[in-house]
């Protein structure tokens, strides 16, 4: 009965749009639209979804579990052919799989892991970031003295950026090569913070510490704020693409950034969304990995995503998506950047 | 069912997707902004106004993140509730109410040297002892106390309970009385474990359940696993007269190998499991607030949390302590600011259900802050006044009733500190002053307060529940120690009446025997005493 009611509705959705009569709806439940970042995952994600020749309709979470169990609902009766939920709460969003599974409709994990075997599951490799701010770091300074600028320590995304960055110096630092002289959390994650603990590792080491490893950019810049005032300019890592780091990283005071292209997770969700309601397996999904590191160890279907590290050799990446204009980032830029 | 909730359990799929495109874009819009329409649907408004203060405010490094709690008890015997409050590292502060009665609320700082005391969490007043006067179940950081209360807000500290655990950081409290007990059950809930150098992530510590032997209490059994609790709760929650104890428990800390837990009060405390009716979900529990919201004479509660706070109706359709969330269209989940532009969620500290407009209809007022700067939370989080609406759902008014304020709110009082027969809010601040909002509203209906006294052991008749019929709605109402978040009120139990002149009402003490009915007349104030089963009422 239940279905029968529901199919009516998809049929009428679908006579009223008949430019896409023979067009697959993708149905994205968004966590809470209020947070600028998902703006850019959303224009990405409507071009590709359009440029298939498919429809687009979303809800808004708000931030709550419950109205998003809610909205997955009315998608659904609204005729998704294929659903993208960003959950807000990966251990309430349960019933809204449920709800699509038991109406034959797929579901991909956008960003946030559900941990779900019926879900596939899109994101950046998140603990590779740590990971790739430490080796470009590394690069630039194989060896030394280094502080670790973590950040909350009620995050424990602190503790999975630090884990990605000590696989990769940890074995430099069994060697004595590289010599941990500072590590830290940091308030609510706060430049200024990161400017104040910055300060007291330099005093407490005479100013010999030769590389910085931040958790993001905004502690870079309060550790750079720090060094400045030291007049040291020394290798510094961080994370987010925020404007003012690149512009740094132009400059020639901050070594990475590393940035997650947000455009290539709403594109690849708009794809593999199409490819699911078209039919196909999680399974048969190109590019997939079967992944079980979710805190219950089920066996998903996923992809990762690369994030970018965004050095002086490649500034020219940012630019050429749209993520930053050139004569912002490129602003007092040193020579040899690559884009500038 | 006095107010039935149209949108609760056992409905289907397609019956609650039609009434949330009926209902749903209206509901949401008086969740964020009182609308006239959503002010219509809800009756009275309420309104507060904010009174003065003696300074006090709650302060400390990590350890006091959390806690803030507030003691609401008559610590001097003039009928008026008085206030102990946590400083966290500062000191506690007793602020004495010289109110007049049904006129402006007023309060005075006299803190006696035995509260002076640093370090705390919060306090829950109870009578330990049995002797009349109330006592102070005190929390900290570091060893807990009992603290046995004299004539004039005199106290001492109890010899029948001592605890050693220096390193203990305890951010819970419920007691109970158990059985033909003649000192009360304790729990004390703790948090993380301080000293283990793996944590704070995935280090919760083990709880503690002081079970009296004679007059005095045995070795402590611990209550394991810990999931880092913030809030407890001895209730009756399936009304066969044995208090089970609820702990809402913070996620944040337990990461993913801990949730919700209640455990069943036997001879050997077990945790219920799935094949009891008990279904695990995460929160990140900060206070617990227990009620009957649908009219079945069975306890619902309400969570606060990160997010969504969560209403849990019970599952009467299924044995067992089975209870389910109820439906986002009921406008219970206060997710996220409703002023100040901050949309990143909110988070909830202290909870409890009270009629603030007295219009027979249990309203939930909520105390919000974040936790210090968390940036995934929002920093602009004012506190929650969710007024029920005669359809059963909720619409927010804490900024029409005056109550948004922004400071870090932790613990809180939904209490009647003039005792006009409104209910008036108190909310202790992390890094801000402590605010006091009275009940000014307009219009309000009828309200009547009981007292519950017996004789000998247990003198509030804690675990009695009372049940009131007014015109041709029911109340029912338990009486417990425990729950908010790190504090709790004692004395008077207040319900709205709406219009109707007068009502009726029997106890059901914690011995399970019955008293008759007794007559009440709207806006009066009693003390209903036990003598055998029955009552005697006298003007409180």
């Amino acid at each position: 009965m239940k279905k029968i009611i529901l199919m009516s509705v998809a049929v009428s959705a679908a006579m009223a749009t008949s430019a896409f009569a023979q067009g697959l709806t993708i149905g994205v439940s968004w966590s809470n639209f209020q947070e600028e970042r998902w703006k850019t995952d959303e224009a990405a994600m409507v071009a590709a979804i359009e440029a298939a020749g498919n429809t687009y309709i979303s809800a808004d979470a708000q931030n709550s579990a419950a109205k998003q169990l809610t909205d997955v609902e009315a998608l659904i009766a609204q005729g998704a052919d294929a659903l993208v939920i960003l959950s807000v709460d990966k251990d309430a969003v349960g019933p809204a799989v449920d709800a699509a599974d038991a109406e034959g409709i797929p579901v991909v994990g956008y960003d946030r892991l559900i941990e779900d075997e019926r879900a596939f599951y899109l994101t950046f490799d998140n603990k590779g970031v740590g990971r790739i701010i430490a080796h470009a770091v590394m690069t630039a300074q194989p060896k030394g003295n280094y502080a670790i600028i973590k950040g909350d320590k009620g995050d424990p995304n602190a503790l999975f950026l630090l884990e990605g960055m000590m696989e990769m110096i940890g074995g430099m630092v069994d060697k004595g090569e590289i010599t941990i002289v500072g590590e830290t959390f940091t308030d609510g994650w706060k430049p200024d913070n990161a400017q104040k603990n910055m300060e007291q590792i330099l005093t407490a080491n005479n100013n010999n510490v030769d590389a910085v490893l931040a958790e993001n950019d905004g502690m870079a810049g309060g550790v750079i704020a720090a060094l400045a005032a030291q007049g040291m300019n020394i290798p510094v890592g961080g994370q987010d693409g925020d404007h003012a780091a690149l512009n740094r990283v132009a400059r020639g005071t901050q070594t990475v950034s590393v940035w997650k292209d947000a455009r290539q997770l709403g594109k690849a969700a708009a794809e593999i969304a199409a490819a699911l309601a078209g039919g196909a397996m999680l399974s048969d999904i190109e590019g997939s990995v079967k992944w079980s590191g979710g805190a219950n160890g089920v066996e998903m279907n996923a992809i990762f995503l690369d994030p970018t590290p965004i050095t002086k050799d490649n500034i020219n990446v940012v630019i050429d998506a749209g993520h930053i204009a050139k004569d912002k980032v490129c602003e007092g830029a040193m020579d040899g950047v690559v884009g500038c | 069912m006095p107010h039935p909730c149209h949108t609760c359990p056992g409905i289907s799929f397609f019956h609650r997707f039609r009434s949330w495109v009926a209902l749903g874009a209206a509901t949401a819009m008086a969740a964020i902004a009182p609308t006239g329409a959503a002010v219509a649907q809800q009756g009275v408004l309420p309104a507060y106004q904010p009174v003065d203060m003696p300074e006090h405010v709650y302060d400390g490094g990590w350890e006091h993140f959390v806690g803030g709690g507030m003691a609401v008890f008559d610590c001097n015997q003039d009928g008026l509730p008085d206030i102990f409050a946590a400083g966290g590292e500062r000191p506690a502060a007793l602020l004495v109410n010289r109110s007049q009665v049904r006129g402006d609320i007023r309060f005075v700082g006299e803190t006696p040297e035995a509260l002076k005391l640093t370090g705390l969490i919060g306090a829950y007043p109870l009578d330990v002892d049995s002797d009349g006067f109330s006592d102070l179940a005190i929390l900290r950081v570091g060893t807990n106390l009992i603290l046995r209360g004299g004539p004039a807000c005199s106290f001492a500290p109890y010899d029948g309970f001592a605890d050693d655990y220096k390193n203990g950081w305890t951010t819970a409290f419920s007691a109970t009385w158990e059985g033909a007990k003649t000192l009360p059950t304790l729990a004390f809930g703790n948090y993380v474990d301080r000293q283990n150098p793996e944590g704070p992530f995935g280090t919760c510590d083990t709880s503690f359940l002081y079970r009296p032997k004679g007059a005095a209490y045995d070795q402590p059994l611990p209550l394991g696993p810990g999931f880092c609790p913030l809030s407890m709760l001895f209730s009756d929650w399936s009304r066969t007269g044995r208090a089970d104890l609820r702990l809402s428990n913070d996620r944040h800390y337990y990461l993913n190998d801990g949730q919700e837990q209640m455990w069943l009060m036997g001879e050997e405390p077990r945790l219920y499991q799935p094949e009891d009716g008990w279904t695990a979900f995460k929160l990140w529990g900060m206070g617990i607030a227990s009620r009957d919201m649908t009219g079945d004479g069975m306890p619902d509660v309400y969570l606060t949390s990160m997010g969504d706070q969560r209403l849990q109706i019970r599952d009467t359709d299924k044995p067992g302590p089975a209870f389910r969330d109820a439906p986002y269209d009921m406008g219970t989940t206060a997710h996220r600011p409703y002023t100040g532009d901050d949309g990143r969620p909110s988070t909830g500290w202290h909870v409890e259900f009270g009629d603030a407009q007295n219009d027979g209809l249990d309203d939930i007022f909520v105390t919000k802050g974040n936790v210090q700067q968390m940036p995934g939370s929002a920093m602009n989080d004012p506190n929650n006044l969710l007024v029920q609406g005669p359809s059963g759902r909720f619409a927010e008014m804490g900024e029409l009733a005056g109550i948004a304020s922004m400071a870090r709110g932790r613990g809180g009082a939904f209490v009647d500190f003039n005792l006009d027969g409104l209910l008036d809010i108190a909310v202790v601040n992390r890094r801000d002053m402590l605010e006091m909002f009275q009940n000014v509203t307009a219009d309000a209906g009828n309200a009547v307060q009981i007292r519950l006294a017996q004789p000998g052991v247990n003198r509030d008749a804690i675990g009695a529940w009372i049940e009131l019929r007014a015109g041709d709605t029911v109340q029912v109402r338990e009486l417990t120690v425990g729950g908010g978040h790190a504090g709790g009120k004692l004395g008077l139990e207040h319900f709205g009446i709406g219009d109707v002149p007068d009502a009726r009402f029997r106890v059901i003490w914690p011995d399970q025997t019955v008293s008759d009915w007794a007559e009440i007349r709207a806006g009066r104030i009693v003390l209903a005493t036990r003598t055998g089963d029955d009552l005697i009422l006298s003007d409180y």
